[in-house]
């Protein structure tokens, strides 16, 4: 009695185990199996924008995007959702995300559950890392960008745009802004900001305590730490190029005795290193007098918005800081493929790039088509935006603009951050 | 001089709770409030116009978080009240590795299971679906129901219904008008355990709901973590209010019903 | 068996969800931890995550962090809740709305906690302007670091904040079971107040106040939310080891993140059954009345 019960139970559990196991972890192959749609049905694919047009027509797009900022958040549906309506009957369901490795995330479990269609994504916001992870495996829809009636806005032939960290874009993704990495200070505090990487140096000696930056990984920290790369290097090139072992071992070492160096007079002595959106409120309330951001704009629209005293400006290093583009990308198993490719169209059109410049209207974000291309009287409306209080002009930006590092860099520079200064 | 010292601890405990939440309602009507000022140095309201404007998908969010977390408690009655009665009242083989698996999602960390459920989900297409979100709050809500309910059958007393079958009332008639009285208080509280930790999840709604089920934890969490203080706030304020509404209101069964809580020392 | 049958009934719905949800998931996560996912084409099993784990040099002082927060913030939260109980179970002006008040913190999500206690304990925040407006410090740094330190502080508070009231209802619901009469009894026989705590009360509580503690300990041990939002960049604990791979673009690294999913699930369990052991052997020697 008592072991026939035993029995019952253990070979309940070992059914369920079993079912769960070839059920679910088993390849996705065509069983036959009711519950699973048909094999056949795929992603579709377009070769003609009025098919895209007629597909897209009455659909919901789900774009996933970082849902921190109430001020992208409003520009979205007002801005992108408002025209997606209006010109193209298309709803926009802005999901808000606490990070877009959230997103990533879901990509990768629908495609290790051969969920190979009807995915819950239509487009994301990406560069860089997860751009990279998401072609790598072969999770983007497309190409598409050719089929894109405002290509022609777009010039593909400039490498900044064309290299997103180094990777190719190959028409995977659609540009939506371009930035540029900014160092922020409060003028109250500090009156001539140190704009070499030696002067810093010697700066941060003076001021103990009062400086810091995000911890690589986070993009900002690790665009920090790059940038020193270039510095101890003297120039980019080599950084151009696929990562290469010997020509890191020489440069590194410089850098990470620049770094432990500074250590000891850094925020809470070095002892930690905030996260990004921490360092705002250091930097609010007095704890730092230096923050650093790639949205050159976001001075401006966190005076603004309250988060940060009138008296914060912007600056950038004399050798240049880094200047990249966000996209938005299509999963491979995007359910409305369609009204994501409208809306990538839109983003890059002329009208919807010129708005987004503004800040009082916009977000003040950089253009990521080529200006020439616009016709006379854009060119002039573009001109006649007005700039952010805090942010740089156009011109200084630009002429300090520097590009990225191929892809393949990026990690290596990181962890050997983590090793050699993180847990020094 | 007792008199004194419990005083002492009495402010002490209220002080300890408020402090770290009562600046936040401050925070919720401040515009910029930097040290060293202990007021905002400028008032507004612009979180809650933010929280009143369709883009911040507070109303839908809010209407999913409170339909969600009754579908999740209305679940965790029809499915764990039996199973808690049998745990408490019955004697059988086999009794503590059931107990151990249905306490197990307490105790292992979230994080490891939601991911591979998730697979499931997909699989068998509960992801992106209403019912899916249910059914993943029901994972952790459920041994909590199980826990608090198997305390209140251990103080429950079958005699009455046995009297009530012999003078001739019917299952159903028992359970309505002899069982659910007895057990009702405690079983508020078991309801409202249930409750709070379907009102609470995020990581778990933002992969099995995909976007399509937006919850308050949603729309809050990314203002936490990007420090938007006047935003997290004012979210914050609509998040917590209605769980201490129906705190208040159940208080008095918290307070009476000692073998619900006991429920919970049972583990 | 008819009976049999019942309880089958009674007992299968919840089975039925902790074992296709719950324990499906796990199984699903173990597999992704051992690289086993045919469906991308990994069929070999592999330990090589777990060892790379294990032989992490931030693995050990992971684990000391993730043992030292949850066992002082459960500690912690034991000793106030009982003391905590104590005060609330007396009559006194006011007692009502002081108890609704201790019971704050069980509906506000740790997320909100932790945002709270930054804006409390930061070198620049409410504490530090307080002791700044009575003229104490000039600047934020001569404020002690509460947060983002090498102690933790913040975090455990938060803990302690949190848990405090779930432990202390449980607790307060077992006192107020409890009869005076014991403690007249005690008080006749001459026992001062620590000694009626100690030989009638407690022993009364301990089931109660250690089972809640384990609840409490097995969640402070696994959850990842406060001390990433709370803690040091490094060290910090397991859980935060766990989501930073799991969050991170490279694919390589989430294998990695459940790996280190299951060794948590692994020590808490261990830790569970150590305990479950000792609480029954305790109850045979009759100590505790369960």
């Amino acid at each position: 009695m008592l072991f026939k019960k035993r029995l019952t139970f253990a070979s309940l559990v070992l059914v369920v185990v079993i079912t769960l196991l070839t059920g679910c972890i088993a390849p996705a192959e065509p069983t036959g199996n009711a519950s699973q749609p048909s094999p056949q049905t795929t992603v579709p694919k377009y070769t003609n924008w009025d098919d895209v047009l007629s597909a897209a027509k009455g659909t919901t797009v789900n774009w996933f995007m970082w849902g921190g900022s109430d001020t992208i958040n409003a520009h979205v549906d007002t801005a992108i959702g408002g025209p997606l309506k209006e010109q193209y009957g298309i709803t926009l369901n802005r999901v808000p995300v606490e990070n877009t490795a959230d997103a990533v995330n879901k990509v990768l479990n629908e495609k290790a559950a051969g969920k190979a269609h009807g995915g819950s994504i239509d487009l994301i916001w990406i560069n860089g890392e997860n751009f990279r992870t998401l072609k790598e495996a072969n999770l983007l829809y497309g190409p598409f960008t050719d089929l894109l009636p405002n290509r022609k806005f777009v010039n593909w032939d400039n490498p900044a745009l064309a290299y997103d960290f180094g990777q190719k874009v190959d028409g995977y993704e659609a540009p939506w802004a371009s930035f540029q990495w900014v160092m922020e200070y409060n003028t109250k505090n500090v009156q001539t900001p140190p704009k070499t990487f030696e002067a810093l140096k010697t700066w941060i000696a003076q001021h103990p305590g009062r400086f810091t930056y995000p911890a690589p990984p986070n993009h900002v920290g690790s665009a920090f730490v790059r940038q020193l790369f270039y510095w101890a290097a003297g120039s980019p090139d080599i950084f151009l190029q696929e990562f290469d072992q010997a020509a890191y071992d020489k440069v590194a070492p410089q850098v990470w005795d620049y770094l432990n160096a500074i250590k000891p007079n850094l925020w809470h002595a070095g002892d930690t290193y905030p996260e990004l959106a921490a360092m705002t409120d250091l930097i609010a309330n007095g704890e730092i007098d230096f923050n650093m951001e790639y949205d050159a704009n976001r001075a401006s629209t966190y005076i603004k918005s309250g988060q940060y005293p009138d008296s914060m400006r912007t600056f950038v290093f004399d050798s240049g800081t880094l200047a990249n583009v966000s996209y938005v990308g299509i999963p491979y198993n995007a359910n409305n493929p369609a009204g994501a490719l409208v809306l990538a169209n839109l983003l890059a059109s002329p009208d919807y790039q010129i708005a987004l410049t503004d800040p009082e209207t916009g977000l003040g974000w950089m253009v990521a088509i080529d200006p020439t291309r616009l016709s006379a009287e854009e060119q002039a409306q573009l001109a006649k935006t007005p700039r952010g209080v805090a942010t740089l002009p156009s011109d200084v930006l630009s002429s300090h603009a520097i590009p990225e590092a191929r892809a393949s860099w990026v990690k290596p520079i990181d962890d050997g951050w983590t090793a050699n200064v993180l847990k020094k | 001089m007792h008199k004194f010292f419990r005083w002492l601890l009495i402010v002490g405990l209220v002080l300890g709770v408020l402090l770290p939440i009562l600046p936040q309602f401050v925070w919720s009507f401040a515009y910029n409030w930097f040290f060293p000022s202990l007021l905002p140095q400028k008032w507004g309201w612009r979180a809650w116009l933010y929280l009143i404007s369709p883009t911040a998908k507070v109303g839908e969010a809010w209407l999913n978080s409170a339909s969600l977390a009754l579908a999740v408690v209305i679940l965790s009655v029809l499915i764990g009240l039996p199973a808690a009665r049998a745990l408490s009242l019955h004697h059988f083989r086999g009794k503590r590795v059931l107990e151990w698996l249905i306490m197990a999602p307490m105790i292992v960390p979230g994080l490891v299971v939601v991911m591979g459920i998730h697979i499931l989900f997909i699989r068998y297409g509960l992801a992106d679906t209403f019912a899916g979100v249910v059914l993943i709050h029901l994972v952790p809500a459920l041994p909590y129901f199980i826990l608090v309910m198997s305390g209140v059958f251990a103080n429950y007393d079958t005699a009455l219904e046995e009297t009530a079958r012999t003078l001739g009332a019917n299952e159903w008639r028992t359970f309505w008008y002899i069982t659910l009285p007895a057990i009702f208080p405690g079983l508020l509280i078991a309801a409202l355990f249930t409750f709070l930790v379907s009102w609470s999840q995020y990581i778990t709604t933002v992969l099995i709901g995909g976007g399509r089920i937006v919850t308050l934890p949603m729309v809050l969490f990314p203002f936490i973590s990007a420090s938007n203080h006047p935003n997290a706030a004012a979210i914050s304020v609509v998040f917590i209010l209605p769980a201490i509404v129906i705190f208040i209101f159940t208080a008095r069964s918290l307070h009476q019903e000692a073998s619900a809580m006991n429920g919970l020392g049972r583990l | 068996m008819p009976n049999q049958l019942r309880l089958t009934l009674m007992l299968g719905p919840a089975l039925a969800v902790i074992l296709l949800l719950f324990v499906g998931g796990v199984v699903v996560g173990l597999g992704q931890s051992l690289d086993y996912m045919p469906v991308i084409g990994l069929r070999v099993p592999t330990l090589r995550h777990y060892l790379a784990v294990l032989t992490d040099e931030g693995f050990r002082s992971a684990l000391l962090l993730t043992l030292y927060i949850s066992l002082v913030s459960t500690g912690l939260a034991m000793v106030l809740a009982v003391a905590a109980a104590l005060l609330l179970r007396q009559n006194f002006y006011g007692h009502r709305l002081v108890t609704l008040i201790f019971q704050i913190p069980l509906p506000v999500p740790h997320m909100v906690a932790a945002a709270g206690f930054v804006l409390l304990l930061t070198q620049s925040g409410l504490l530090a302007r307080l002791i700044y407006s009575v003229g104490w410090l000039t600047q934020p740094a001569q404020f002690p670091v509460l947060v983002f330190d090498r102690w933790n502080v913040a975090t455990i508070l938060v803990y302690v904040w949190k848990e405090t009231p779930f432990i202390g209802l449980v607790v307060l619901a077992v006192l107020r079971g409890v009869s005076q009469e014991y403690e007249e009894m005690a008080r006749t026989l001459g026992a001062n107040p620590w000694q009626r705590f100690r030989y009638i009360l407690l022993p009364l509580l301990m089931p109660g106040l250690v089972s809640t503690s384990v609840i409490v300990f097995a969640y402070t041990f696994g959850s990842f939310e406060v001390p990433l939002l709370l803690g040091q960049r490094y060290p910090n604990t397991l859980p935060v080891m766990a989501y930073r791979a799991y969050i991170d673009p490279d694919l390589q690294q989430r294998p990695t993140a459940m790996a280190i999913g299951m060794i948590i699930t692994t020590i808490v369990i261990a830790l569970l059954a150590v305990y479950r052991r000792y609480a029954q052997r305790r109850q045979h020697d009759g100590l505790l009345f369960r």
